[in-house]
């Protein structure tokens, strides 16, 4: 997990191949509890960092997912279309939720490591 | 309602309407949508039967005529319970077209072309609106539809295409979708329902839902045209005009194939036949009639109410109700003013929507302090319980007073909880007299009181510090 660096709005990205794939963390799909929708940004969105590019819904809580960079959106995951508890399952890999191509690719650097994304969700 | 004021009052009436009593609402608006909203509804329940432990065997499927029948039959009801009432008060409805030949004298034309005087003392004008044409795509009935047309249809569209996603539209959009059409909306503004006094965060919800229901909806979009070809409609569609800049992948027209289109840009007033501007009567550069706060008209002795007076003073028939017995009362020698700071609106969705008083933005252009609180029904065990749970409560209030300014609910049953928030702005109270007060359990009531318990302080149903 070494390469995924996290958004203090518990999104996560890693790069591969210049696009940077996005989810949510362990962490965030935990407090929200089973999953029953996602709302995928359609190819060709702008989204902004800090701002929702989607949202999501469990039983419990809707939350927007706030973009960890800014850039274009190239694909959603349609599987959560059908699967949403993919996010619970396999937050890091199955359950990936949009890639994006970044508008400015060293946006990445100034995201954190997981230890400090941890460290900071467990101050609160 | 101002005739009926007006006989209370002790003045002799006469009422003049060339369709029906009720007006557009109980005709071709409220009413009509309502009733098929209601099986709507019926419909998405019985696509939940799984979810709910029913077994539906054999399946379901709506029945347009009846829905339609049905539909007329509650209309009649009403209509004959207006009747019955006016009827009570010696007001006995004339059919024909009315126009004022002067401030003392009403002219009526019947159906048969017969012309009629009634000399009188004071006009109240209620003339309404009526869907606007967009002068691209005039109505024919048959592929470019009205609101109006939309509800006597035959048969159910395969596909339909709103162009306006307005409460007119966006209602249509998803009872239409419940009825098994494939619906695409077109809406010229960044979002669904775009009014400044709907919040953000309701036309999100909207959004959202209908993207699960698979309504196709473009936004900053625009219809550039449409062509009927084989009995079929071919729209173009492209960037809006509202856009100050249209990014270069955007400029490239989408052309999407339907069975029917639905125009619901607006409405536009029935003035122009009333022979007003000869009278001297004062009219917008729209045809809307403009009046005073007591709804009098630059001609002393001549009021107007309702769609009459245009947009700038909110079309909704609970507001032309009002204004109906204000202006009545005035013109009999009382005086009141209408106030139109705590107005209720609802819209008819899935989930509905409902709000009053003022948005976030809305409070901030008046320089007020506030803030903004949301609760949403999910957290709660009645909606739950009901398997509803999309949408939330916000309430906007004074900072410094904790003074309740606005309420605005997406929601299951949110135009029926909106008249808490409407009596709260109504008395001047602050989030913690809402919070303070008992609401009952289990009920969707509960959500405004948390979001009231939040901006008071402290909210019971949500995790701490969240």
């Amino acid at each position: 997990m070494t390469s995924v660096k996290f958004h203090q709005d518990h999104a996560w990205i890693r790069m591969e191949g210049g696009i940077g794939i996005i989810g949510i963390s362990q962490y965030a799909q935990e407090q929200m509890g089973k999953i029953i929708y996602v709302e995928l940004p359609d190819p060709g969105t702008e989204v902004i960092a800090g701002e929702p590019l989607g949202a999501l819904e469990s039983s419990k809580v809707t939350s927007d997912l706030m973009a960890p960079v800014s850039g274009e959106v190239v694909e959603s995951n349609q599987a959560l279309e059908e699967e949403p508890t993919l996010v619970n399952d396999s937050p890091y890999e199955r359950g990936w939720i949009t890639r994006v191509r970044l508008k400015d690719p060293s946006e990445i650097d100034g995201l954190m490591e997981e230890a400090a994304y941890l460290a900071q969700v467990s101050k609160k | 309602m101002a005739a009926i004021r007006a006989a209370q009052l002790g003045a002799e009436v006469f009422l003049f309407e060339q369709e029906e009593v009720g007006g557009t609402c109980l005709n071709w608006g409220c009413i009509p949508t309502k009733t098929l909203r209601t099986t709507a509804a019926a419909i998405e329940q019985f696509h939940r039967a799984r979810e709910l432990g029913i077994d539906l065997e054999g399946g379901f499927k709506p029945n347009l005529d009846r829905i339609m029948a049905r539909k007329n039959e509650v209309i009649q009801i009403l209509v004959q319970g207006i009747r019955k009432i006016l009827g009570s008060y010696k007001i006995q409805p004339l059919a024909g077209r009315a126009f004022p030949a002067d401030p003392h004298l009403i002219k009526v034309q019947d159906h048969q072309g017969r012309e009629q005087k009634f000399p009188v003392d004071k006009i109240i004008l209620a003339s309404g609106s009526r869907p606007m044409v967009f002068p691209a795509f005039p109505f024919d009935g048959a592929h470019i539809l009205s609101s109006n047309d939309a509800l006597t249809l035959k048969t159910i569209p395969e596909s339909i295409l709103i162009i306006g996603g307005g409460v007119i539209g966006c209602e249509f959009a998803f009872i239409f979708q419940a009825l098994g059409s494939q619906v695409t909306v077109v809406e010229a503004l960044p979002r669904v329902i775009g009014l400044p006094s709907v919040d953000e965060d309701c036309s999100t919800v909207l959004q959202r839902e209908m993207k699960k229901k698979k309504i196709r909806l473009y936004l900053d979009k625009t219809v550039e045209k449409t062509e009927i070809q084989n009995g079929r409609v071919k729209v173009t569609i492209g960037p809006s005009p509202f856009l100050s800049e249209v990014k270069e992948k955007d400029k490239k027209p989408v052309e999407v194939e339907v069975q029917q289109v639905l125009v619901s840009i607006g409405r536009q007033s029935n003035t122009e036949a009333l022979g007003l501007k000869a009278l001297g009567l004062e009219l917008d550069a729209r045809g809307w009639i403009r009046a005073n706060e007591r709804l009098e008209t630059n001609i002393p002795g001549i009021y107007a109410v309702g769609d009459a007076l245009g947009p700038s003073k909110i079309m909704l028939a609970h507001v032309a109700s009002t204004e109906g017995i204000v202006a009545a009362e005035n013109l009999l020698g009382h005086s009141r003013t209408m106030n139109y700071e705590v107005v209720p609106s609802g819209i008819f969705t899935f989930p509905e929507v409902a709000n009053v008083g003022l948005t976030e933005p809305q409070a901030r252009e008046r320089g007020l302090e506030v803030r903004a609180d949301s609760f949403q029904f999910r957290a709660l065990g009645k909606p739950q319980a009901m398997g509803e749970i999309v949408g939330q409560v916000k309430i906007v209030s004074e900072l410094k007073s904790g003074k309740i300014l606005g309420v605005h609910i997406a929601g299951p049953q949110a135009t029926d909880l909106i008249a808490e928030g409407t009596l709260a702005i109504q008395l001047g109270a602050t989030v913690e007299d809402l919070a303070r007060t008992i609401h009952a359990h289990p009920t969707l009531a509960e959500a405004i009181m948390e979001a009231a318990h939040k901006a008071a302080g402290a909210s019971l149903h949500s995790l701490k510090n969240s």
